[in-house]
């Protein structure tokens, strides 16, 4: 071995030995950043199905979802006044709700009853009315369903299903 | 016999090849949280164990490089 300490080794004065010693660096730093990786993906197989909302819900009554017109919507806040979503009466007369959060950015979706549509004007997001699924745009999951429950007291929801 | 001439361009080579596989595990992590933030978690698993591979490829591709520099040494003291 040589008889310069090793700090010194790695810092020469020649351009090709400073190229050598910089690219085996960056070969150990990519390899770093692998490991780090295979970690955040063994993380979000780990922790999994928590990183969606679970825990029981509460009820709670949706007020003014009783007089909502066909191609109608209203917004609200379910389960928590964190969570913006939107209740929608289909043209058929069905109810449906969803998390008003777009699934590609989280921005913020609204109702366009011309084209029977949930829109994300953020990034030309559309989802079907019918069911919360992506019909076009950079979306790939639909949106978050609440489930209702219409009763003589009023529409509830009665929680979120991802 | 090693030299430094030889490991640079080695080493680039090995660079690319590691920032590849790299970008790759990057994809299946995107993929693997999609999919856990769609219900469907179990996804995520074969994407672990295939980023695990791609780690150990990467992890061996390293291993060839500190065993070049070593021998590289051992030829050159003064290296």
């Amino acid at each position: 071995m040589s008889d310069a300490p090793r700090w010194k080794q790695d810092f020469p004065i020649l351009w090709d030995e400073d190229h050598y010693v910089t690219r085996r660096e960056l070969a150990k730093f990519l390899t770093l950043g692998s490991g780090t990786i295979v970690a955040a993906t063994v993380g979000v197989a780990a922790i999994g199905d928590r990183l969606r909302p679970q825990g029981k819900m509460e009820p709670m009554r949706i007020e003014g979802a009783d007089t909502l017109e066909r191609g109608g919507s209203l917004l609200f806040r379910y389960p928590t006044g964190a969570d913006p979503c939107i209740l929608l009466r289909l043209a058929d007369g069905r109810l449906a709700a969803y998390s008003q959060v777009c699934t590609h950015l989280s921005c913020a979706v609204v109702h366009e009853p011309a084209a029977d549509e949930l829109y994300c004007p953020c990034h030309e997001g559309h989802f079907d009315c019918a069911d919360g699924r992506p019909t076009a745009g950079p979306p790939t999951r639909r949106l978050p369903r609440v489930l209702l429950a219409e009763t003589a007291r009023g529409v509830f929801a009665l929680g979120v299903e991802v | 016999m090693e030299t430094g001439r030889q490991g640079t361009t080695l080493f680039s080579g090995i660079c690319l090849l590691i920032g590849l596989l790299l970008i790759s595990q990057l994809w299946l992590l995107a993929a693997a949280l999609d999919a856990a933030l769609s219900g469907q978690a179990r996804l995520a698993i074969p994407a672990s164990i295939a980023s695990a591979a791609l780690f150990a490829v990467n992890a061996g591709l390293l291993w060839y490089v500190i065993d070049f520099d070593r021998r590289r040494r051992r030829v050159d003291p003064n290296a």
